[in-house]
This record gives C-alpha cells, structure tokens and sequence, in this order.
C-alpha cells in the first residue's frame, strides 16, 4: 500500500497563521513521520524576515505607517514582502526521509515545482543556484529548514507582484540604492498570472509522484494544534521578532555595507566609507549601473561612473587606483561586497 | 592556540589532535581543563554550501550531545549545529558569527565556532572518532561517499 502524503489547504490565513500553521505542521511531521504538504494564502499583506536576517533590514517606520505586520520565519533567506497575490506551499518530510545534504535536499523538494509549474504551461527551470526561474525571472521564492526531526521547504506561486512595495519595505539609506533595486526586481521578478487551483493542483500531483505517496487530504493533528498555539505566542514576540543572537558589526569609522539580493547573481550594494558612497547593480558579477559620491571627486565623477560600468567586481580596484583619495575610499566601500554571503 | 598539524587526506586537509563526530563532522579539540573547543571540519562545511550565517545559543547554555548548539543557514537552508559533546557553553566565536567564510578558510584554527564546559570527554561511549588511524580511515570514506553521490567534486 502507498504511503500516503497528507494535503492540508488552509484557505486564507492571517499574516501570523499563515506563517505559524506550516511551522506547527512540521512540530507535527516531526513527531509523527506523516509527509505533508499544505498551502495558505495570507489574508493581509506583511513582511517576513529569514530566521538569520536583522530587523534593520526593514523600514519598519514604513511598514508601521502602512500598516504591515513584520514576523520572522524560521527558514532561510532575506526580509520580503508578502500579500493575499501569492499562494504559500510548503512541503514537509521527516528528516530521514531526506538526503543530509542541504543541496541534494533542496533539489529533491523544489524539483516537483518546476514540474507543477511547466504541467500549467509555464517554461519554469531549476538553475544551478537551486531558483526556480523562467527564462532570466525568478518566479517563485523558496526557503528551508531543519525543525527538529522534519525536514521543510516553503515557497510560493507569485500571481501578482508588488514590485514598488517590495522595494520600498527594505531599509536602505541611499535612494540610489533603492531605486536600483526596483529596477532590478522588475527585470529579474516575475509573476505567474496562472489559475492557482490548477497550480495547486499540478503541486499535488508532482510531489506525490516525486516521492511515491498518495495524496490524501488531511488537517491539523492534536500535536499540532497545541504547537500551534504556542507559535502563535512565540511569533507575536518581541523576542522572536529579534531573532538570533548577532555579533555587533562595523566599528566606528568602518566600511558599512547593505547588499539586496534581488535573485542569484543579482544584487545591488549600498556601501560607504569615510564618506565615500558607493550604489551599485551587479548582474552576473559585472557591475551594471554605479552612482558614486565622495567629497573630492568633483568633476571626476561621471568619468570613474564609466570607468567603473561594465567591468566585473574583482576590477573595481584596479580601476579606482587612477582616482587618488577619493578613489581609494571608493574603493574599500566597494571592497565590503561578498557576493557569497547574500 | 598552536597550529593544527593538518594531513591530506583525499584532497581535504584533515587534523590528527582531536576527535570527531562522524555522523555531524562536527571536530572537538580539548583547549583547556575541562574545556573543549568545538568546529566543523572542511567536509561538512564543503557539504553545507556556502555559509551564510552561523548562530549559537549564549553562553551559559546547557549542552547536551546530540541536540543544538546553533544554527547553519546555507542556501537559505536553516539546520542546527549539533553538539558533539555535554557540558555549558563557554564562549562563542563571534568573529565566524560576523564572518562565516572564516569557518571555511580556516575550519580547524580561527573558524571555531563555540567552548564548552565539559566534566569530561572520555572516549569510551562518546561515540566521537578519538584515533588518528580510525580518523584518518573515516574521513577518506566519507570523501568517498560524497564523490559518488555527487556532493562534492571527483
């Protein structure tokens, strides 16, 4: 007999259910080795923060003046918007039914997305950044985690996508900064304008033939429930909301650094030292667009602009080297960039 | 601390001065009276992908071998750090906090990642790798492994 794979459709959501629910299930699939997969959508817009990720991340005088609810998951990943536009799944495994491996995990569970995707027409691929993607547009955002003995990858179908409100709810100190960012996000994310219940549909279909299950539809077990109330405690915190312990950053007098990661290999920088700032779009390792500004570069400014479009990231200090001081502010500004760490 | 004095084995620099946990490639290395300092050796850090961040329960945390001790998240991945030994944890490096990467250029010196109070580490019973020959024979088995499945470059 098959194995089965429980279904759990939670409908709408709060903003805070609709992040506690999946966490409660995987408490549960924990517990009880039942492979799940559930959906949600949330009933309100919010932002969500990566288990890791700093609350400074966020303008939260913003999203307090619209009203957004910030909570933090405790999968991976940057702080993003999120809205009644996209549709939550999360698929969720006992752990030892999952490689060890985090990238051969990842690709077992997000491999049935593209499947699902491209079974409702959508020329969706798995890149080897482990994205899913349709042509050059990330289309569909993901993140995982180890909760106790459960294994959980969460993600969503992006109907529509608030490109301006994803941008403005990200803490960024230079304007160029940001608007370098919402240029980006409407060039590299996508939305998937496509019937959600077929979608739904096609998910169900693709993990329950990924993972030899048999899908059987389901709700919230004893276990769960009381977990859940729980996370919904736990959530709502100021505690929880400040997440894990981090170690103080820059010194006084330091290079200070804010990178967006927009999808893999795509990212703005938002940098300064000692004055000298520094905005830029890096697209595949090569800088795309660069607005620069140190107190005595002066007319120098549209020509280092230039000088500096175009060419990859390891260049930049060869390049600024024929800037003086100014140049070499600039150029440990840029030096704060890690690429690998986004 | 002295320098590790590191071996090759299978193309991955391996330290013959401390004991492993062979299932979390977690390494434990004794850096004072009852106290150990706790890594990740290069092979599970290799398996990880990147690191992206490292956190660890404060100091004066209980520790118990086998549970958490902190979190990894590696391609928006977040897993815990399990410990390979008992005890309290006595400081955390919060210079891999601020600089995973340092776990990954130096796994065995700089990129520690938390001490612990411990009454003891005795070998019989830790389950922790503890001779150079058994260590040594473990960790060219796992490269193995890894190669075939594909986890990590022939």
């Amino acid at each position: 007999m098959v194995e089965p794979l429980r279904i759990v459709d939670f409908g709408r959501s709060s903003p805070l259910r609709s992040q506690t629910l999946w966490h409660a299930i995987a408490y549960g699939v924990s517990a009880s080795e039942r492979a799940t997969l559930s959906f949600t959508r949330p009933t309100a817009p919010y932002v969500c923060l990566g288990y890791h990720r700093g609350i400074e991340e966020v303008d939260r005088d913003y999203c307090a003046e619209k009203g957004l609810p910030l909570l933090r998951r405790m999968v991976g990943g940057g702080p993003v918007y999120l809205d009644g536009d996209q549709l939550f799944f999360q698929i969720c495994l006992p752990a030892r039914a999952v490689p060890a491996a985090r990238c051969q995990a990842l690709r077992l569970l997000l491999e049935p997305v593209v499947t699902a995707f491209r079974a409702v027409g959508v020329p969706a691929m798995l890149d080897d950044d482990l994205e899913i993607c349709a042509g050059d547009r990330k289309i569909c955002g993901h993140g995982a985690a180890r909760i106790e003995d459960a294994v959980v990858v969460c993600g969503n179908l992006i109907e529509r996508f608030d490109h301006e409100r994803a941008a403005r709810v990200l803490a960024l100190a230079d304007p160029c900064q940001r608007d370098q960012t919402l240029t980006l996000m409407r060039r590299f994310v996508a939305p998937t304008p496509i019937d959600p219940a077929a979608f739904q549909a096609a998910l169900i279909t693709a993990y329950a033939a990924a993972l030899g299950l048999g899908p059987r539809l389901g709700g919230l077990t004893g276990t769960e429930r009381t977990a859940l109330v729980s996370l919904d405690e736990n959530f709502a915190s100021d505690a929880w909301l400040a997440g894990p312990a981090r170690p103080a950053m820059a010194r006084t007098g330091a290079a200070s650094a804010r990178q967006v990661k927009v999808r893999s290999g795509v990212w703005t920088l938002g940098a300064s030292y000692d004055g000298a700032r520094v905005a830029a779009s890096v697209v595949r390792g090569m800088i795309e667009l660069v607005r620069l500004h140190d107190r005595a570069l002066n007319g120098s400014k549209d020509r280092a602009e230039r000088a500096l479009t175009g060419i990859s990231l390891q260049s930049v200090a060869r390049v600024l080297a024929g800037f003086g001081d100014p140049g070499r502010r600039l150029a440990v500004a840029f030096a704060t960039a890690d690429p690998a760490r986004l | 601390m002295a320098e590790a004095p590191l071996v090759i084995v299978a193309g991955f620099p391996l330290a013959l001065d401390r004991r492993y946990q062979a299932e979390t490639h977690m390494w434990v290395l004794q850096s004072g009276p009852g106290r150990v300092r706790i890594g990740m050796d290069p092979l599970g850090i290799e398996t990880s992908g990147t690191l992206a961040q490292l956190s660890f329960s404060p100091t004066g945390t209980e520790l118990s071998a086998g549970r958490p001790f902190g979190e990894l998240e590696a391609a928006k991945f977040v897993g815990p750090l399990i410990s390979p030994v008992s005890g309290t944890v006595a400081s955390v490096n919060e210079e891999v906090a601020r600089d995973p990467g340092l776990a990954e250029r130096d796994p065995y010196g700089a990129g520690w990642l938390i001490e612990a109070n411990v009454s003891e580490i005795a070998d019989e019973g830790s389950g922790l790798l503890a001779e150079p020959a058994e260590i040594t024979a473990w960790f060219a088995a796992r490269v193995a492994h890894y190669r075939r499945s594909g986890l990590i470059a022939q």
